[in-house]
């Protein structure tokens, strides 16, 4: 597999509505994510990491700036860029095995290699029995682990997640945590993930990068790689102050993203 | 407004390529008149002619029918929501007859009633009805438990509640209905013209028709086309005017 | 099954009534035959085989009006919904035919085509097109985008998309304008037979009521009157199992 390093060289994007003014959504925003790492891009409502993280899917044009990935500039979406979505993003009209052989279908692989592909992702997101459900038969959780085995089955080297767990409720958003630990423990990626929770954040990535309000800007990038064992690390002093220090951060921002004073 | 103006360039638009496709002849004359010929001889009929005759009695027709439709149609969907035994009886007589194709009823009408206005008026009637009844009982039965209620707390006899709550609040729904059914008494009105004959916009056409006078269809078809829009239009601006009230947003 | 007895058996009641009004004078017998009289002229019509004939003319006409409208449908209104360039040519198209009642076009058809079944074909047509057009239309545009996004991230071309994404998910509003064109090219096609004639159910009742046979004309409306529900409530099954994923 090609080194995997995304860089992003002082990107800016400008929405424009169909009535009104254009806004300036990202503002000069440069970044380097190293092959292997798991980047969290954490910044209040309306910051424009979510834009940021479709500019890198390539379903966005870049306009001002570049992002490459591998050396290579990221010009339109690809199977080596899996995006996982808030809202799951399934085909309703689809089983849930028919979501995921959906990518896998369009690689190259004779009929029964593909099938057997789909029943391992299936059995990795603890869904076997489910392969003939259709999405609305399922719960959040469950929706969520089917896009998460969908976008697994292109085999991406990065993967994009667009504030994946957002829909769901606490405890399940701490089952969902463990697994995708487990899954990228597994085969490592290279992970983008956005998201506005700070504990979410400190706890999943190696680093994390603080955004500010509109226009988005890289704030501050705070590394979270704590050393031991992942289950206990969020009782130890360190993670606290982390979570306590970047949440300081994003709150100001949020404050200021509401028209506010900073106090 | 721009929207309006986008609207009507498009429409400009297509008129356009109607005058210039009949110029150059690339159909004959026969099939396609041009647009102006078309528009020349509408005014020429309405000017010199009874062209203003035709398209009155057939408005007549189809707003008579829509009307008759729309008291009869409000008054017993409004009673299928009131009262069970009536819902009982008129349910699936309402829920078969709504997808036939009510015009082939047009010959027992014309059995039972002649050949002049009255069969046409009932025709439209009876085509129209289905629609306003299913909207008129689906908006009565919609009628938030809570409005009834406050209003019989404050002392609301059951007639005063019919009239002043229960019709208000499903005025929405009861105008869709009435919306759907404009369009149906034109047509209907319009077909059982063609069938039965006499004065008329679709007395005329077929007449033309008859005649291979295709500039005189053409004619008729632009005058319908003004009609059955300015109708929709006025439907539309009736409803804004009415429904000031509602919480139905801009469009 | 008991529900459904008791849900349509008002329907009994109204065919009770036919039979008993005019037996008992209530009405005139010419103008409203007993329901047995009807039964009686349908069996007759259907023996001397004029049922057959006419009903599989209505029935083909039917189907290549309504196929074409809704193959031809469903294709503009996909690629409006997708390529800028479809929808600017024939949104005008759209917006004039649309409060236009198409059968006002049927003169216009026999001038055409002619007094036969290419005309007939013609006014169902243009009847079951608009309805699917509009359908299909609606239903792409609101497709959600991350929908499209997940598949091109998935390696599919924008091309691809509209067929393996976008069409699926706009099934429902498509199945739905279906619907509609179903009872219009219904419409169309009875009002072009009345007015064309020739063969074909609409032309077999004024050919009877003209000949005075009523009891010959009631009988045709009741069988077109049945099919025209018949087939509204048969595509609302089919629609109900296309449809089966939906919650």
């Amino acid at each position: 597999m090609a080194s995997s390093g995304i860089s992003f060289r002082e990107v800016s994007h400008t929405y424009r509505p169909p009535r009104g003014q254009p806004v300036l959504a990202l503002d000069r925003v440069s970044l380097e994510v190293e092959d292997g790492e798991f980047v969290a891009l954490l910044g209040p409502s309306g910051c424009g990491k979510s834009t940021l993280l479709y500019l890198l899917g390539g379903f966005l044009p870049v306009e001002s700036g570049s992002i490459a990935v591998a050396g290579k500039p990221v010009v339109a979406p690809g199977p080596d860029r899996g995006i996982v979505f808030q809202n799951f993003a399934l085909y309703p009209w689809k089983t849930v095995k028919n979501n995921i052989l959906y990518g896998l279908n369009k690689r190259p692989l004779p009929r029964a290699v593909r099938q057997e592909r789909a029943r391992e992702l299936i059995e990795l997101v603890h869904l076997t029995g489910f392969e003939d459900s259709y999405p609305a038969q399922l719960s959040g959780g469950m929706k969520q682990r089917v896009a998460i085995a969908r976008t697994l089955a292109t085999d991406p080297a990065i993967l994009l997640m667009d504030e994946p767990f957002g829909a769901l409720d606490a405890q399940t958003r701490a089952l969902m945590h463990e697994e995708l630990l487990a899954i990228i423990g597994r085969s490592p990626k290279t992970v983008v993930f956005v998201t506005h929770d700070v504990r979410e954040a400190v706890y999943l990535a190696d680093r994390v990068a603080v955004m500010s309000a509109r226009p988005g800007r890289i704030k501050e990038i705070v590394d979270t790689r704590f050393g031991g064992d992942k289950t206990a690390v969020t009782t130890t002093p360190e993670f606290a102050e982390t979570v306590e220090h970047l949440w300081r951060l994003v709150r100001d921002e949020a404050i200021l993203a509401q028209g506010g004073r900073v106090g | 407004m721009r929207d309006a103006l986008l609207r009507s360039a498009s429409v400009v638009a297509l008129l356009l390529l109607w005058e210039v496709c009949a110029r150059a002849h690339l159909v004959s004359d026969f099939l396609l008149p041009s647009f102006s010929v078309s528009l020349a001889r509408l005014y020429h009929d309405i000017v010199a002619g009874d062209a203003l005759l035709g398209i009155g009695l057939t408005l007549y027709r189809a707003f008579t029918g829509f009307a008759l439709a729309a008291v009869g149609g409000v008054a017993i969907g409004i009673l299928i929501a009131r009262v069970p035994l009536m819902r009982w009886f008129l349910d699936p007589l309402v829920s078969v007859g709504l997808p036939m194709p009510k015009i082939a009823f047009l010959p027992i009408f014309v059995l039972w009633f002649g050949v002049f206005d009255e069969a046409k008026i009932l025709m439209v009637a009876f085509s129209a009805i289905f629609p306003v009844i299913v909207a008129a009982a689906a908006a009565a039965d919609g009628v938030d438990r809570t409005l009834l209620w406050s209003a019989q707390s404050l002392g609301a006899g059951r007639q005063a509640l019919l009239w002043q709550i229960v019709l208000r609040a499903a005025l929405p729904q009861i105008f869709t209905g009435l919306q759907v059914a404009m369009p149906i008494a034109l047509i209907v009105a319009i077909i059982a013209e063609m069938q039965m004959g006499g004065e008329g916009l679709g007395g005329a056409i077929m007449q033309s028709m008859r005649f291979a006078d295709s500039p005189g269809v053409f004619a008729g078809i632009l005058a319908i086309a003004v009609v059955g829009a300015a109708l929709v239009r006025g439907l539309e601006v009736l409803r804004r005017r009415l429904l000031v009230w509602h919480p139905e947003g801009e469009r | 099954m008991r529900a459904v007895a008791l849900r349509y058996a008002p329907l009994l009641l109204l065919a009770a009534l036919w039979e008993a009004a005019p037996r008992l004078g209530l009405v005139d017998a010419e103008t409203l035959p007993p329901l047995s009289a009807v039964a009686r002229a349908l069996v007759g019509l259907a023996a001397d085989g004029s049922l057959a004939l006419n009903g599989w003319s209505s029935l083909r006409n039917l189907a290549a009006g309504l196929g074409l409208g809704i193959a031809v449908g469903a294709a503009l209104g996909l690629t409006m919904a997708w390529y800028r360039p479809m929808e600017i040519v024939f949104n005008p198209l759209v917006r004039i035919l649309y409060p236009l009642p198409r059968s006002a076009l049927i003169p216009v058809m026999i001038l055409w085509f002619g007094l036969g079944a290419k005309s007939k074909i013609a006014a169902v047509f243009l009847g079951s097109l608009l309805p699917v057009v509009l359908g299909a239309f609606n239903g792409a545009r609101g497709v959600e985008p991350v929908l499209i996004w997940s598949a091109l991230a998935a390696g599919t071309s924008r091309r691809a998309a509209l067929w393996e994404v976008v069409l699926p998910a706009a099934m429902p509003e498509i199945l739905a304008g279906i619907r509609n064109a179903l009872a219009l090219s219904f419409i169309l096609l009875v009002a072009s037979e009345f007015l064309i004639g020739q063969r074909g159910m609409g032309y077999l009742i004024s050919f009877l009521g003209e000949g005075g046979n009523y009891d010959g004309m009631f009988a045709g409306v009741l069988v077109v009157s049945l099919v025209g529900f018949l087939a509204d409530r048969l595509y609302l099954g089919l629609m109900g199992w296309a449809l089966r994923w939906r919650e």
